[in-house]
């Protein structure tokens, strides 16, 4: 490979929003190592991963769902039922061992229930999922009402926070499976071509012989599962359970992955984008801790990346249509 | 007729890019006069429309108003100057009433909307065009013509001095069109001009005191209606100049049928449409817009169902209740709308030209084989040409024609045994056009059963073995590709009443 070659496939490769986000992910771990020489030790990059493990796993699945040009606004409220669900069933004598599987069964019905009305009755998902959002925590708050629930076995407390392999706790190294396993799903298999094709011109799918449905039902359906997985370990981070958990994560969650440049109109975005903004959100925050900004300064920082990160490619696209007013089209 | 013209168009030309859809047509209208304007799909009719109206502006000449030059940005200043039209597909606002939609774009006179006058002034207005309808009626209680009639009220409230309908009675019902020439004549009577756009000749002949023709974007003739025939309008319609036209070729039909359809209909949309397609044959669908050609290809593809009726593939009875269903069987459907139902324009040429095969290019846990994949994405590109730099840039950055291609590769690549291609070239020129008619013949001669929709006669005349016109729905008639002629065909889709040469 001739070094031309090389340099022109890195300018291509930042030209991508990909390669922005690892661009500003590289600068960030820059400025956050001479910042601070706790920054770059295994312990904090554990840490800043544990503190927002759930969303970040969510994220992962929430990919799908907005490339399939869906949104699903319910994950959060599943997230707080699977967590109550568990405290309830625990509370009520079933093993926690049991009530882990009965809670992702759980969360892949509720899944399944958006699907039903997204998928085959044929509402748009905003609606559905809002209605589920209200529903779903409604559901929550009546299991478990205001007290918390604690006093879980140990085990169970350990999964959230203990290390597992090495000094990696079970949770990051489920959103690691995940993210990987997930990546092949979306780049590599028919499904995720399906995914893509679906969010980008339905009809052109279905005419094209794909069971739209089908797929987002399947999507709908593990979005419900792997909330409730998330829900179960912010469960077990926290050691106990309330009405409120994961309050509000639905939007968080949304962000990081429109971060990571998956448009909100669909057919566009990649696994590796979501990863980017994963770990530039969680840098960004960590590194504004350590040098001691406060959380609201945090917020505020975070916000305009991403209004940022929702502008950027609208104006790539304000360009390209510019650019075709100026050639004039055929009728 | 000593009045002077209230709207003159003098050697309008509009190009798209190198496209001519008008060029230099020039015709007037006089207060008063109902004026009929005919020609077939594609002759330039909608885009001088769209010029008289301000949706587009002419690339060269004027548009005169009362015998100055005017020049109109945006609809709105058309309709000031008493420019408007009315089309076939009524612009209402469903859950505004009657006289919210005549009055929707009147500046009020105050900051308060005045009910009582309101619909004091709407019932005068719909009293002008001599029909009764409460005014008080929500809009999406009324049927398609009341909807039209309260359009064209909406038209006389802004002081309409020249009224443009475009197909208006193409989804009326015969009392309908009635109710909707009383309402012309009313107006012409009120000294309004009324430009009248219609595939229908029999209405032409009730309805309008002069005709203009046009074909190919230019202006053939303006005539008093008792100066022209049928015949003569026809022949005006499809007239063109002859060396365009690609050779024919030798059927390759093997007698053998591929597709047989009994009796298929479907409520409202079509009925009791039966035809057959040989192997190696290609048949012909013409007919003009709303002939139901398309919906029909649709039922077929499983798409959009019939209600009844009968299938066989090779003799078989099928039942096609989806595209895949349709797929297995060997039927492609190629759209005539690529952007909204043939390509996905975001995603690659490679994979769209793979997608509905996705089957062949994966392994059995859906892995996909991306060499294979390319592999055969680059054979297309050698064997239908298509120009592309590279074939992982999106589709939409091609051109047109190439679109089409990447299109026609997506579904030769299913290995069809019935193709079914919808408009194969509109909106791509002749030399990918030439290309398509080549790739459709040697289909043929490998044995596909070739179904096209075409609303482009001479394409219609060079390729088909057999050609079936339809109308409003239904077979209107049947010819031999050989001896068909654009006269007769086109006889038999606007329902002229000739004599019907049945093959």
């Amino acid at each position: 490979m001739s070094t031309e070659n090389f340099t022109s496939r890195i300018v291509k490769a930042l030209n991508s929003w990909e390669g922005f986000l690892l661009l500003v992910l590289v600068l960030l771990f820059v400025g956050n190592t001479i910042n601070s020489p706790f920054f770059f030790t295994l312990n904090n990059q554990i840490n800043l991963f544990q503190l927002s493990i759930e969303k970040v796993i969510v994220a992962v699945i929430m990919t799908f769902v907005i490339i399939n040009a869906e949104i699903d606004l319910s994950v959060a409220s599943i997230m707080g039922f699977a967590a109550c669900l568990f405290g309830w069933l625990f509370q009520s004598g079933v093993s926690a061992s049991g009530a882990v599987v009965i809670v992702l069964a759980a969360g892949a019905i509720l899944g399944a229930f958006n699907a039903f009305w997204i998928a085959w009755v044929g509402i748009p998902s905003l609606v559905v999922t809002l209605a589920t959002m209200i529903a779903f925590r409604g559901f929550a708050r009546v299991l478990v009402e205001d007290r918390g629930i604690t006093g879980f076995p140990d085990w169970f407390d350990k999964l959230g926070q203990a290390p597992l392999v090495g000094p990696i706790p079970l949770s990051i190294l489920v959103f690691f499976v995940l993210v990987f396993f997930f990546y092949i799903v979306l780049q590599r298999t028919v499904f995720g071509r399906q995914v893509y094709f679906i969010g980008s011109n339905r009809d052109v799918a279905e005419y094209s012989g794909i069971n739209v449905r089908g797929v987002q039902a399947i999507i709908f359906t593990l979005s419900g599962l792997i909330s409730a997985l998330a829900g179960l370990l912010f469960a077990a981070r926290l050691g106990a359970v309330r009405g409120d958990a994961a309050l509000g994560f639905e939007l968080d969650i949304i962000t990081i992955v429109l971060l990571g440049g998956v448009s909100i109109f669909g057919g566009r975005g990649t696994m590796v984008g979501t990863l980017l903004a994963i770990l530039i959100v969680l840098n960004l925050r960590n590194g504004m801790a350590l040098a001691n900004i406060t959380g609201h300064i945090q917020t505020g920082v975070l916000g305009i990346l991403l209004i940022l990160s929702v502008m950027v490619p609208n104006i790539q696209e304000w360009i390209k249509k510019l650019r075709k007013l100026g050639k004039g089209t055929v009728e | 007729m000593m009045v002077a013209p209230i709207l003159e168009m003098k050697n309008v030309s509009k190009h798209f890019g190198v496209t001519a859809a008008l060029s230099d047509v020039s015709f007037e209208m006089f207060p008063g006069e109902i004026h009929a304007l005919v020609g077939e799909n594609g002759a330039g009719k909608s885009t001088l429309i769209k010029a008289m109206t301000g949706i587009h502006q002419p690339s060269s000449g004027e548009i005169w108003v009362d015998g100055s030059a005017r020049i109109l940005r945006t609809t709105q200043e058309a309709q000031v100057i008493g420019i408007t039209a009315i089309y076939q597909e009524p612009m209402v606002f469903p859950d505004l009433d009657v006289a919210e939609n005549i009055f929707i774009n009147h500046h009020s006179r105050s900051q308060f909307i005045l009910w009582n006058d309101m619909y004091e002034e709407a019932e005068a207005v719909i009293a002008k065009l001599g029909v009764s309808l409460d005014v008080r009626r929500p809009a999406s209680t009324l049927t398609l013509a009341e909807q039209q009639t309260v359009e064209i009220a909406r038209a006389i409230s802004l002081d309409v001095r020249v009224l443009i309908m475009d197909e208006p009675s193409a989804s009326l019902s015969d009392n309908e069109v009635q109710r909707l020439f009383s309402i012309a004549r009313s107006l012409s009577s009120q000294g309004v001009a009324v430009l009248y756009i219609s595939h229908r000749l029999e209405e032409i002949f009730a309805l309008a005191d002069r005709v203009t023709v046009m074909r190919d974007g230019t202006h053939i003739s303006t005539k008093v209606i008792d100066d022209v025939t049928n015949e003569s309008l026809v022949t005006e319609m499809v007239g063109r100049d002859m060396e365009g036209r690609f050779a024919r070729k030798p059927s390759t039909a093997t007698g053998e049928d591929m597709l047989t359809v009994q009796g298929l209909s479907k409520n409202g949309v079509f009925s009791d449409i039966s035809f057959s397609v040989e192997k190696g044959e290609i048949v012909c669908f013409s007919g003009l817009v709303g002939a139901r050609r398309t919906d029909v290809a649709l039922a077929l593809f499983g798409i959009d169902p019939a209600n009844s009726g009968k299938v066989s593939i090779d003799g078989v009875v099928a039942k096609i209740s989806s595209p895949k269903d349709a797929q297995e069987l060997g039927i492609a459907y190629v759209s005539e709308d690529r952007r909204k139902f043939g390509i996905a324009m975001d995603e690659s040429i490679t994979s769209n030209i793979t997608l509905p095969m996705m089957n062949k290019y994966s392994n059995s846990v859906g892995l996909i084989d991306f060499d294979a994949e390319s592999r055969d994405a680059i054979e297309f590109r050698m064997r239908l040409n298509i120009k592309a730099a590279d074939l992982v840039s999106p589709v939409g950055a091609l051109s047109g024609g190439n679109q089409q291609k990447v299109m026609l590769a997506k579904w030769l690549n299913t290995a069809p045994r019935l193709l079914i291609v919808d408009e194969p070239t509109r909106g791509i020129d002749i030399g990918a056009k030439a290309e398509v008619h080549q790739i459709l013949h040697e289909l043929a001669a490998e044995g596909v059963a070739i179904m096209i929709i075409s609303s482009d006669l001479p394409e219609v005349l060079s390729l088909a073995d057999r050609i079936i016109v339809m109308r409003e729905g239904r077979i209107a008639g049947e010819f031999i590709g050989d001896i068909a002629t654009e006269g007769n065909v086109m006889h038999l889709a606007v329902g002229a009443g000739v004599q019907m040469e049945f093959a």
